[in-house]
């Protein structure tokens, strides 16, 4: 069986601002080219102290009808990861192929037009996504149905609760059919309900033989919906005999240190002063 | 256990995305740009319902803004430092050049926003990035064709009568489309890369405006430094346009120098959009 994704040596190293300033403008470039130039003649190198890396050497395969469940603490390279495979964002190394159309919702509402109303909005957000006019015609009705704002669908979505911007980017999302769905904790806004009704949706989207990558930090949701988890920890990924050890030695380490670690921490295979990759 | 085996699912040979680490030196990926061809009439349906939903006035400001900087000028300059336009009254003489250089600068001032206004979507969703200018430079191009049906009425209080050298109008337009979007995608890029751009390029445009021949002819520009005004890829548009409207004289050799500039423009403009394309959604 051939994977559908396939993830080798991903890397993606990110530069920290060296100033506060972290818009960077034509002056700052000349300074900092000068500064640069000067450097080099006498001999040291600015580069390398300033960057951390985000995700690095991350190999995994993934099969058609896998529900991949991330998990790992805030700032651990889970949301990095799920933005190089939507190609919102080049990796620092490493490669990524996927065999599939990829659709993703990794912030809801995103591309969502306030003035517009929500019929409209389904058609743009869409389009955003990349389905076509034709697809959303035919899937007018189920996306509706999904979303249960029927009654709202001629009113501008700035009047909408969040809860309903929700259902409708979800509905939008779900009924894509791509052949890997990408959801990044967008499921933590909705009801009891409505969570209840995505994950049912997500099952069926399962055994249609789609793959979905799904981070959240409620293990219970991974446990019930999920057949495979991935750990990423400081940008290292791993992954345990099974859902539940995975999720085990997560909660086990996660109690034993000192809390969600920061953006800042060195992943544990790094070595800073050798990162010599593009940038 | 997976029950993939089961579903027997097909999987193409070859990946349909692949991510790689490292820069392109390439010109757009123009398969990819065109699986995304309905996202991009989706952008400039958008932006077109929006502004007209929200003033009434939508449509006419498209209209009042180079009818209005035809009126200061006619009284500044035709009335009080009274240029010398031969052959053509003044105030047709400025409106069909405010009305390509209107569309030239509101093209390029707000596709030099563009993405800064859309980092919301970049930052989350994969698409070309080059769709939004593109968008934003189309919708001005809508607002164009607006201002240019009260050309029409103009022209004819005027008396002028149209010549064959009208036909060369689409062409001139498509010309100046494609420069504007050049520059557009240039200033676009280096707005996202360095934020002082956006303070400097409404300077720079207006600079640019009186470097060309929009309130003076270029006739009043000294002979010896004709070539290098030339080299104003808008002096030869703008002359030339006023020309296949108004039956006054072609320029040919200005055409062909801004021709030539305008392909190396876009052409440049692509390379380094594409280039630093990537690193969009890291540094916005």
């Amino acid at each position: 069986m051939r994977p559908i994704v396939q993830v080798r040596g991903l890397g993606k190293r990110y530069h920290l601002p060296r100033t506060r300033n972290n818009s960077p403008t034509v002056r700052d470039a000349l300074v900092g080219a000068m500064k640069n130039f000067f450097g080099r003649l006498g001999g040291r190198n600015g580069e390398g102290a300033d960057s951390f890396w985000a995700l690095r050497d991350v190999n995994f395969d993934v099969h058609p009808g896998e529900v991949i469940g991330i998990i790992g603490p805030n700032g651990a390279g889970k949301s990095t990861l799920l933005k190089i495979l939507s190609r919102i964002t080049k990796p620092t190394e490493g490669k990524a192929d996927i065999y599939g159309r990829v659709g993703s919702l990794l912030e809801v509402g995103t591309g969502f037009h306030p003035d517009l109303t929500g019929r409209e909005n389904i058609f743009l957000n869409a389009a955003i996504l990349g389905m076509k006019r034709t697809e959303v015609k035919r899937k007018f009705d189920e996306i509706i149905a999904f979303s249960e704002v029927e009654q709202f669908l001629d009113m501008q979505v700035k009047y909408y609760s969040s809860g309903m911007y929700l259902r409708l980017a979800f509905a939008v999302a779900v009924h894509l059919e791509p052949d890997v769905l990408i959801l990044d904790e967008v499921l933590a806004v909705g009801d009891a309900s409505f969570q209840t009704k995505c994950q049912e949706k997500m099952r069926e989207v399962h055994s249609e033989g789609r793959t979905v990558f799904f981070v959240s930090h409620n293990m219970d949701a991974i446990q019930r919906i999920c057949n495979r988890v991935l750990l990423i920890n400081g940008g290292v990924l791993t992954e345990g005999r099974g859902v539940a050890a995975t999720i085990a030695e997560y909660l086990g380490r996660n109690s034993s240190n000192q809390g969600p670690n920061s953006l800042r921490d060195e992943p544990s295979k790094t070595d800073l002063a050798v990162s010599a990759g593009s940038s | 256990m997976s029950r993939s085996f089961q579903l027997g699912m097909s999987l193409p040979d070859e990946p349909l995305i692949r991510i790689r680490s490292g820069r392109v030196w390439t010109l757009i990926d123009l398969h990819d740009v065109w699986a995304h061809s309905e996202l991009f009439y989706f952008l400039v349906w958008r932006d077109l319902k929006v502004r007209y939903k929200q003033t009434i006035l939508g449509a006419s400001w498209v209209i009042l803004q180079p009818l209005l900087m035809t009126v200061i000028f006619v009284v500044f300059l035709g009335m009080i430092v009274r240029v010398y336009t031969p052959g053509v009254p003044y105030p047709l003489f400025l409106y069909s050049a405010l009305l390509p250089w209107t569309f030239f600068s509101n093209a390029v001032a707000s596709s030099s926003y563009s993405l800064i206004a859309a980092s919301q979507v970049i930052t989350k969703v994969y698409f070309p990035r080059v769709l939004i200018p593109a968008a934003v430079v189309t919708v001005r191009l809508s607002d164009f064709v607006i201002a240019f049906i009260f050309l029409i009425p103009l022209i004819a209080y005027y008396d002028v009568r149209p010549t064959w050298k009208l036909i060369f109008l689409p062409l001139l337009v498509v010309q100046l489309t494609l420069l504007a979007l050049g520059v557009g995608l240039w200033s676009a890029a280096l707005n996202v890369k360095y934020r002082d751009v956006g303070t400097i390029i409404p300077v720079l445009l207006q600079l640019w405006m009186f470097v060309s021949p929009v309130v003076y002819p270029s006739s009043m520009v000294p002979v010896r430094w004709r070539i290098v005004y030339n080299f104003n890829p808008l002096a030869g548009l703008i002359n030339n346009f006023r020309s296949s409207l108004l039956g006054t004289p072609f320029n040919g050799w200005s055409l062909a120098i801004s021709a030539v500039i305008t392909v190396v423009v876009l052409v440049s403009a692509v390379i380094v959009f594409r280039r630093v394309e990537d690193e969009f959604a890291d540094v916005i």
